[in-house]
């Protein structure tokens, strides 16, 4: 396996360490910042392939420090925070953070946020390219299009196949709900709390085996949707 | 044409209307009897006298004197009369004239009296419309209380607020002397405020409620009964408020003055209406600038208490895996507090409303996906059992999706506490009227009738609670939480006996009707 960097960014050295002491290990080198200024240095000369940044940095609100990053690389962001609303998760994604992480978190949870952070981007030049999917008993096929569940064919709307391809799209990665209405409908007015709930569920009684249960198209509480493509 | 040139035309012009009518006389004298002479004379003086007053009305009456004895009255052509009965005619027509004119100049008197009032309540109005501009309310109020003082010649005029609901009443502002307030009768300007009658005061020192403006108009004749008069202000339709005007010796305003007092009590009315408008802003934007200190401490509470706590997991964490497992007791306190400081923030953002709930139509299948997926691994072996009774129908309400879900979670988290170990535990979503009801049933000891209101008390514990049960709900704040949740979006929650054993907490919301979502089943 490759060697990875990650960065972590938080202005108190006692979180740094625990993150460090959680992520490194033989394939991955940790390196730190406590500004927001060396962070954004750091990121531009040591090209790391996972950024964890604490919101609360003195000198830069966090999202800010999202957009600069996002503005010249796809490396996955995770952000740390004692408590986001759910209007500072849907901002901090909108402005290119890829997941975030509330305090006090625990190591294993963060452990696993990293992992499926770093493979999806490991896959992300892959992804969309039109392969063929299969998850347990589902056979994905986006370009035919097609899908097969224990090899009988489904039938989906043309609604229901345009969001169930922005997800497959965005595998691991939560979709706001704005971001998935502006992606499936193309704008954002009318009733679209409503729609995009309505074909979710008629999505999930679809593919999922338990729709009550989902485990690929899971809820994001208050923030929108996410397709987990191992779950 | 300047205005004395104009006089000038207009003076000629009707001496020439006297020439005229007479000459036209002077053709038919043969017909004519004194009487039609002097009618016609009069009706030219007294056409003077309107249009320019007195001096043309005594200078036309004086001429034509001279030319009704003249041209009319025997012998013809000189001033000698011989009928002394045309010496009556001619004295009657002299006196009508004169007396014409003095009566038409008293009218146009009093129309530029009237004038001039018309023009002294403008000049009130506008000064009127000045002193609401002040930059405080209360001012304006003050200004206004001693314009009615000084044009009334009171001793006393005083402003109150009257409170919309309760009609108690205050002092805003007060013009003239203060000595006479420990005489004033509260009990009679607080009942003008509640019926929204006038009221007068006598100078006995009783009231009375009946009629005191038609006291006050006879008072220009009789001596005055009434030394203060209260009068309710409207504004909207509705009391705000009550003038007081006082005059020891006696209340006796003229009709000019009651006009003067209408129009200023209307504006005084506006100004207790403005200051409380300006009030309840100001007290609005205190509310706003508390709400945002709150939302401050919280976070910066939240922050202070997560931090360290995220590094005792994390360093037990490693020494744990080090291989002492006390380190494990360590990490586990650690999320005892955690959840702990969770839900104290979430108890004092839902009690003190710091945060309002983001409401939207909600999918209630969605929400309990989210539950049974944050209840994974707080169910304590338990199983924990979803039904729905819609079937293909849709089941929407309006509700926050987070707040809703924390408080179902709450909801999980109180029947794990409280069920014995291996009984499932039973989460449905149902429609029940005009609201969408999730239901948690466990099959523990329920709810005694007495305590069902007192459990959703902070810190309240059952006393059923069995010490060695895993802690899960921190110090009793779930179920107090969650009814705050519920309570904040236009809901409830509450609990009931489930037959065959055990509670039912039931959380509604409100359901978007079905009839509603036809339009969504289509597309």
């Amino acid at each position: 396996m490759a060697n990875d960097v990650v960065l972590v960014v938080d202005d108190e050295p006692q979180i740094r360490r625990v993150v460090r002491n959680v992520l490194a290990s033989d394939t991955t080198r940790v390196i730190e910042a406590a500004t927001a200024r060396d962070a954004i240095d750091l990121a531009a000369a040591e090209r790391p392939a996972l950024i964890v940044l604490d919101l609360g940095l003195p000198d830069a609100s966090g999202a800010d420090v999202c957009r600069e990053i996002r503005a010249w690389s796809q490396a996955p962001i995770i952000v740390l925070s004692a408590r986001h609303s759910d209007q500072e998760k849907v901002a901090l994604l909108d402005a290119g953070a890829d997941d975030y992480v509330t305090k006090p978190f625990s190591p294993g949870e963060l452990q696993a946020r990293v992992r499926a952070q770093l493979r999806r981007a490991r896959l992300a030049p892959a992804a969309g390219a039109g392969q063929v999917i299969t998850i347990g008993d589902l056979v994905i096929d986006p370009v035919k299009p097609s899908v097969k569940k224990a090899d009988v064919p489904v039938h989906l709307t043309k609604i229901e196949w345009e969001l169930l391809r922005t997800l497959l799209k965005h595998a691991g990665r939560t979709l706001t709900h704005q971001q998935l209405f502006r992606a499936v409908w193309g704008n954002s007015s009318g009733d679209m709390q409503q729609y995009l709930r309505v074909h979710v569920r008629s999505l999930r009684r679809k593919l999922e085996s338990d729709p009550v249960r989902p485990r690929m198209i899971v809820t994001e509480p208050g923030v929108g949707y996410r397709f987990e493509n191992e779950p | 044409m300047s205005e004395r040139r104009l006089a000038w035309f207009e003076w000629i012009g009707w001496f020439g209307l006297l020439a005229l009518v007479t000459a036209i006389l002077i053709a038919i004298r043969p017909h004519l009897n004194v009487t039609y002479v002097a009618l016609a004379y009069l009706l030219v003086v007294q056409g003077g006298s309107a249009r320019r007053g007195r001096p043309l009305g005594l200078a036309l009456a004086a001429v034509a004197f001279l030319g009704f004895d003249y041209f009319f009255l025997p012998p013809f052509g000189t001033l000698t009369i011989q009928d002394p009965l045309n010496w009556f005619v001619l004295l009657a027509f002299l006196a009508t004239s004169v007396l014409s004119a003095q009566l038409l100049y008293r009218a146009q008197a009093e129309a530029a009296d009237a004038r001039q009032r018309a023009a002294e309540i403008d000049r009130l109005a506008s000064l009127g419309a000045e002193t609401l501009s002040t930059a405080r309310a209360e001012d304006a109020l003050v200004a206004i209380a001693s314009v009615i003082r000084a044009s009334l010649s009171l001793d006393s005029c005083r402003l109150y607020v009257a409170d919309a609901t309760s009609h108690e009443v205050r002092l805003v502002a007060q013009s003239g002397e203060s000595s006479e307030a420990s005489a004033i009768d509260h009990t009679v300007v607080e009942r003008a405020a509640h019926e929204g009658r006038d009221a007068a005061e006598l100078m006995d020192g009783s009231s009375t409620g009946d009629a005191p403006i038609e006291l006050l108009a006879r008072q220009e004749l009789a001596p005055p009964r009434v030394r203060a008069f209260i009068r309710p202000l409207q504004a909207r339709g509705r009391t705000v408020g009550v003038l007081r005007i006082a005059r020891a010796a006696g209340l006796s305003p003229s009709p000019a003055e009651m006009r003067v007092l209408d129009a200023l009590a209307y504006y005084a009315a506006l100004g207790i209406e403005r200051a409380r408008l300006v009030a309840e802003a100001e007290r609005a934007q205190l509310l706003q600038e508390a709400h945002r200190a709150k939302d401050a401490v919280l976070a910066s509470v939240s922050h202070d208490l997560r931090t360290p706590l995220t590094t005792i997991k994390g360093l037990a964490h490693e020494i744990a895996a080090g291989g002492d497992d006390r380190a494990d007791v360590i990490e586990e306190e650690a999320d005892r507090l955690a959840r702990f400081v969770a839900q104290m923030l979430d108890l004092s953002r839902i009690t003190t409303g710091a945060a309002a709930p983001n409401i939207q139509p909600n999918e209630a299948e969605d929400l309990l996906g989210a539950a049974a997926q944050q209840a994974t691994g707080r169910l304590a072996g338990r199983e924990l059992r979803i039904t729905t009774d819609a079937g293909e129908a849709l089941l929407f309400g309006t509700f926050d999706f987070s707040e809703t879900l924390r408080a179902v979670v709450n909801l999980i988290d109180n029947a794990v506490k409280y069920s014995p170990a291996g009984a499932p535990i039973d989460l449905s979503a149902r429609l029940d009227g005009e609201w969408l009801v999730f239901s948690v049933a466990d099959r523990g000891p329920g709810v005694p009738r007495t305590e069902r209101e007192r459990i959703f008390e902070p810190f309240y514990t059952k006393p059923g609670a069995r010490s060695g049960s895993p802690d899960v709900g921190g110090a009793g704040l779930g179920l107090s939480i969650a009814r705050g949740i519920a309570t904040a979006q236009g809901g409830g929650l509450d609990v009931a006996d489930r037959p065959g054993g055990g509670s039912v907490f039931s959380l509604r919301v409100p359901a978007i009707p079905s009839a509603a979502l036809d339009k969504f089943s289509k597309s």
